[in-house]
């Protein structure tokens, strides 16, 4: 990589090229690197926001380990993550099999079930809200009595949280996993269908030896973007499950996950290092699948 | 909401059909059979739009009561605008429409005009600056591209709330809180755009930007007259994830935000949403919700054949 050209001629004939790269770096470094070093460091403090930060060493992290709340926020995300992955990768394969014909009621079926990824996310979390209501003038509730059955506080049982945030997590993402999908079943050659026709393979086989293995690259791809946007999960939490300024995850925590406890330690209390703490735990989670994205991908690419 | 079939999905070749035969028609039917869970799922995705749909042409005497009407009784469009409603609440049954909500100047406007002006110039200044810089790292020869660029992917893994609490205090110190510097300048340079860009650019020739340079033209004048436009697939690729995230965007303004007037409307609506709980005002929140909804509709419509290049162009190729 050395080069025996001096800087100075170096700079001259580059020097556009740093140029044109520097808003960019500027921006990275200011708002990315920087502050992602700084809560490292920031993890390792107690922080109020106004006194300077002291630094306590790894108090924090061991505070975490021993935070039942937390290890509430936790078990639920994982729960929630598992779940919803699981249903949303499952059921956007399903989709995209059923409808994936160019012709207009195929269209349709992807439109409906698309809509929900165009929409803005706060009207959901409002409709799913309101859907939700606790007494008889709400939709859950009006379709319960159909069956007969009492009036439901939806969001105020706790057992029912996860089961709720999943819901909508799946309705609002599933459409999305079909398109991609769909995309993915447009580009198997339709010869290797024929070839195996040819030979007699039943449909089943065809979709279990054609299908699936080629459809493998979206599937990696639906999955861990699924895991990753599922563990930021906030809003649904912050704005369906929210019953006071001090209680952000729901009736005794029941909906309480990593980022709203972030949130809640950080903005509602003001303890800025213990969220740093909380934020590097998210990280390593995160970074941790990516890498297997990584190491996924680049093995499916040597195949 | 009247949305046109859409062409999401990339032409699936099929075969011609013949002429029908019974067993054509029995497998036909077949396939009717086994796509129904997926019909009656498709009734589930319906059903809470059209509860929010009838919701906001009922008026707040209608919403309020038991059994629920599943086909507004008396559609109005009051939770609009109301023209009836008095500050004093001589008129009861009348409350504010979205539009009466807010006590800032322009009121809802003002959050539509927020969240337009922060959503379109997050987008033009991301796309330009990570553009130029995806030039470079794509097409120039200097020393510590493969640096950066290595540094620039390994932070796509980077989940951005970890940054969020060194990036508020930055805005505070800054004194940028409240301001839409706050919104906009932290959120200009985005790894996957310049990953995206830089892996489109490395699959085009060189021989236009050569031809450029032999002629004369300067660097600068190659990336608007050369690059920006072979880029405009991958760019309108982009701008939809951009728009739809940054008009979604809630936990940073959430922070960053302490005013009414600099809400955007994400903000403005879990506000509204937390002062009013009550039934009969869950029209105007759901009229809100409805204005809020419209224009990220709108722009996928109008740039949805590039979402599904942008698809099959990004890291699905494997």
């Amino acid at each position: 990589m050395a080069s025996p050209v001096p800087l100075s001629r170096r700079l001259r004939r580059h020097g556009t090229s740093y140029a044109m790269l520097l808003p960019f770096l500027a921006l990275f470094a200011g708002f990315l690197i920087w502050p992602l070093a700084n809560s490292l460091y920031l993890s390792f403090t107690t922080f109020d926001g106004i006194n300077p930060a002291a630094f306590t060493g790894l108090d924090n992290f061991r505070q975490l380990a021993e935070d039942t709340r937390f290890h509430h926020a936790l078990s639920n995300t994982g729960l929630y993550v598992v779940a919803s992955v699981v249903l949303g990768t499952l059921l956007s394969l399903g989709l995209a099999l059923a409808f994936n014909g160019t012709g207009w009621p195929h269209r349709i079926m992807r439109t409906v079930f698309f809509l929900p990824s165009v929409t803005s996310s706060i009207a959901l979390m409002l409709m799913w809200k309101w859907v939700f209501f606790p007494s008889d003038v709400g939709l859950g509730n009006t379709i319960v009595s159909w069956f007969g059955g009492q009036a439901v506080a939806w969001l105020a049982t706790p057992g029912l949280a996860i089961p709720i945030l999943v819901l909508m997590s799946v309705w609002g993402g599933m459409g999305y996993g079909m398109v991609l999908y769909v995309a993915g079943l447009g580009a198997i050659p339709h010869e290797y269908y024929e070839a195996a026709r040819i030979d007699g393979a039943s449909t089943w086989r065809q979709f279990r030896h054609i299908t699936l293995p080629l459809l493998r690259p979206v599937t990696t791809y639906v999955v861990v973007t699924g895991l990753i946007g599922a563990f930021q999960v906030f809003e649904a939490v912050y704005i369906v499950f929210q019953t006071g300024a001090n209680n952000i995850g729901g009736v005794l925590d029941s909906g309480l996950m990593i980022v709203p406890y972030l949130y809640d330690q950080g903005f509602t209390h003001f303890r800025l290092g213990y969220a740093s703490a909380i934020a590097w735990v998210l990280f390593l989670v995160i970074f941790v699948l990516s890498l297997v994205n990584l190491r996924v991908g680049r093995a499916m690419k040597e195949l | 909401m009247a949305v046109a079939p859409m062409d999401t999905a990339a032409p699936v070749r099929r075969p011609p059909r013949r002429a029908e035969t019974g067993a054509g028609r029995r497998s036909r039917i077949n396939g009717h059979l086994l796509r129904l869970p997926f019909y009656l799922l498709a009734l589930t995705m319906v059903a809470p739009f059209y509860w929010l749909l009838i919701t906001v042409f009922k008026p707040p005497s209608e919403l309020a009561r038991t059994p629920p009407s599943f086909v507004p009784q008396s559609p109005t469009f009051a939770n609009f605008y109301d023209p009836e409603w008095t500050a004093q609440g001589v008129n009861p049954g009348h409350l504010q429409g979205i539009f009466q909500r807010f006590q800032v100047d322009f009121g809802f406007w003002r959050f539509l005009f927020n969240s337009l002006l922060i959503t379109t110039t997050i987008t033009a200044g991301s796309l330009l600056i990570c553009s130029l810089a995806a030039y470079v790292i794509a097409k120039h020869d200097i020393r510590g591209r493969r640096v950066i660029f290595l540094m620039i992917i390994a932070s796509m893994m980077v989940p951005w709330q970890t940054t969020l609490i060194p990036n508020y205090v930055i805005m505070r110190n800054l004194g940028w809180l409240d301001s839409y510097a706050a919104y906009i300048v932290p959120a200009l340079a985005k790894a996957f755009v310049l990953f995206f860009l830089v892996q489109f650019l490395q699959s085009l020739p060189n021989e236009l930007i050569q031809a450029a340079r032999v002629d004369g033209a300067g660097e600068w004048r190659i990336w608007w007259r050369i690059v920006l436009p072979l880029l405009r697939p991958a760019l309108a690729a982009m701008s939809i994830f951009i728009v739809l995230a940054e008009w979604n965007n809630f936990l940073w303004p959430l922070i960053i935000v302490q005013s009414d007037e600099m809400a955007n409307l994400p903000v403005a609506l879990a506000r509204l949403n937390s002062y009013f709980g009550g039934p009969d005002h869950q029209g105007a929140i759901m009229a809100g919700g409805l204005l809020a909804s419209i224009p990220t509709i709108v722009f996928f419509l109008v740039f949805q054949r590039y979402f599904t290049r942008g698809i099959a162009l990004s890291g699905l190729k494997g």
